[in-house]
């Protein structure tokens, strides 16, 4: 669905986005993770054709989006951070003008929009009237009015409450499951990566220090959380006895290979230190980011 | 699909609460101009200027007279400024808002969203300059009767019409002052495209017309007078002239041809190349 090919785009002496080639199968929620200033955006803005690439190649669809648009983006919808939209208009009227720049679309069609994303009744209100959630919604009605095979959401959830986050992540994956949309998904929030992707991208500074399945971030090594009264002087004791390969955040350690929790426990305190908390913590998607970044920053 | 883009955009334009500022200035200052002539010193020297050349004063202090009044500074002072207002917002404010990034994610090309665009600032222009036509000799009507129209503007022109022929120039004259409009218009449509804030475009525009205006004034410039576009902007009221200087009038309309092409093209090659960024 979607290619980049060996992208790049410089703005002045800064080079947002390095050499970038990665591909969004169809059918896959594609996360795209990286910190501010990461390069997401900019190679969002390059997908939809709002920037040009300094060099590479971009296709959607298997259109190139410079030389051919309107068929790289016929299929397309999109959804940006804090949604804009005219908003001394009522959402009807949003709807049509934004649907017209893609397509002809019939008033029954973007009722049945306004229906499926729960904004009925509210469709003929002025939008500076919306709450911000209602504004997602819209916009998320915006994105689906030319009946896309692809969605761009880009930090969809950004300034939304909790119940407005979880709702987000629900009609992601109906968006998936009932119209089979292939997503790619830009977020900050690596807990709704993690539960909605199948396949991620990490960028950090515009180059890629990461691509592949969200399975291939669960490492072998187990961590193990651990609450003790000296937990350096047990650090120290245990990397001895080659019981742990490495520690973090002054609370966990990696257990070597072939070692179990009860031996843990009976060397500590053997060596007369108490144990209060032994749990095995399973490494999520942010412990991967974290690792990740971190090796990104030692090698600089 | 051109007409549907083309309806929108006025949707956009016309929807908004600033696109009506000129409308409301236009009104109050025709009204206080009124106020003015009427009951000021204003109205009795032109009846001497008027007598003092052998025409009978009452024959020619009219509707249409009085109106043409109103409208010289208002095309000179006031046009520009809501024209370069509106124009200023078209594409700078859309990029501000973030409404251009929902746009631009859509399969429209940039020349074709900037034409529509265009087109809608023209739409406006002429209707601004129709408005303000027709409500001066409407508000002019209510205070002065339907007569002969004197037309006076110092060193250049200095004419007396029939009615008929008064009401004929007028509405011919609209023509000319809607390509000064869209003239302005293009301009603040052309700065309104680069990266740049909308007040700043209008600012640039409004600044590019003062200082043509300025120079203008400047004895110095005489013999350039013909390469600033202020003294083009004139072509409206040589409509009035006894003879009209067709070829004058002519060459005025072209320049300001060239200078809305020139424009708009300047603005779509910027439009084309920049990055439309959050």
């Amino acid at each position: 669905m979607i290619q980049l090919k060996r992208l790049n785009k410089q703005f002045g002496a800064r080079q947002a986005v390095n050499n970038l080639t990665l591909a969004v199968p169809a059918g896959e929620i594609y996360g795209l993770l990286g910190h501010n200033g990461a390069g997401k955006s900019t190679a969002i803005g390059m997908m939809l054709g709002q920037v040009w690439p300094t060099s590479g190649e971009v296709l959607i669809c298997g259109y190139d989006v410079s030389a051919h648009r309107r068929q790289a983006l016929q299929k397309v919808g999109a959804i940006f951070e804090s949604p804009a939209f005219y908003d001394y208009l009522s959402a009807v009227r949003n709807l049509e003008i934004l649907s017209s720049y893609t397509a002809l679309v019939s008033p029954r069609r973007i009722q049945e929009v306004i229906e499926w994303v729960g904004l009925s009744g509210r469709e003929r209100s002025l939008v500076r009237t919306y709450s911000h959630g209602m504004r997602a919604r819209l916009a998320l009605a915006q994105a689906l009015l030319p009946q896309p095979e692809l969605l761009i959401l880009d930090e969809p959830s950004d300034g939304l409450d909790p119940e407005g986050i979880h709702e987000m992540r629900q009609t992601i994956l109906r968006l998936r499951q009932e119209l089979g949309l292939t997503i790619l998904l830009s977020s900050h929030f690596l807990h709704e990566v993690e539960q909605l992707c199948t396949r991620i991208a990490v960028l950090n500074q515009g180059w890629m220090v990461f691509e592949g399945a969200l399975a291939a971030t669960k490492t072998n090594e187990i961590w193990v959380r651990l609450k003790t009264k000296d937990f350096g002087l047990a650090v120290k004791e245990l990397l001895q006895a080659r019981m742990i390969t490495r520690d973090r955040d002054e609370c966990m350690i990696a257990l070597s290979p072939g070692v179990e929790t009860d031996q843990i426990v009976r060397r500590l305190v053997e060596r007369a230190i108490p144990v209060y908390e032994i749990v095995p913590a399973e490494q999520t998607l942010e412990d991967f980011y974290l690792s990740l970044m971190e090796r990104q920053r030692k090698a600089q | 699909m051109f007409d549907l883009h083309l309806r929108n955009e006025l949707w956009k334009l016309f929807g908004k609460k600033r696109t009506y500022i000129g409308f409301g200035a236009f009104l109050l200052a025709q009204n206080a101009m009124l106020l003015a002539f009427k009951f000021t010193r204003w109205q009795s020297e032109m009846e001497r200027l008027l007598e003092g050349n052998g025409y009978l004063a009452l024959e020619y202090v009219s509707a249409l007279t009085v109106a043409l009044i109103m409208l010289i500074p208002q095309i000179a002072l006031l046009m520009p400024l809501y024209t370069a207002l509106v124009g200023g917002d078209l594409v700078a404010k859309e990029v501000e808002d973030g409404t251009l990034r929902m746009i631009l994610s859509r399969p429209i090309s940039r020349f074709r969203l900037l034409l529509v665009k265009w087109l809608a600032g023209g739409i406006f222009s002429a209707a601004l300059v129709v408005m303000l036509g027709v409500t001066a000799l409407g508000f002019a009507r209510l205070w002065f009767p339907w007569q002969g129209m004197f037309v006076f503007i110092p060193g250049q022109i200095f004419n007396v019409l029939s009615p008929a022929d008064g009401l004929r120039f007028y509405a011919f004259s609209h023509l000319f002052m809607t390509l000064n409009a869209c003239t302005v218009l293009g301009i603040a449509l052309m700065f309104s495209s680069f990266n740049i804030k909308p007040a700043a475009a209008t600012i640039l525009a409004l600044s590019l017309l003062f200082a043509n205006l300025v120079m203008e004034g400047i004895p110095f410039f005489e013999r350039y007078h013909q390469y600033l576009l202020t003294f083009h902007f004139h072509a409206w009221r040589l409509v009035f002239s006894q003879p009209m200087p067709w070829a004058q009038i002519a060459q005025s309309v072209c320049v300001l041809l060239a200078v809305n092409l020139t424009t708009f093209l300047i603005a779509a090659a910027a439009f084309q190349a920049r990055d439309i960024k959050s």
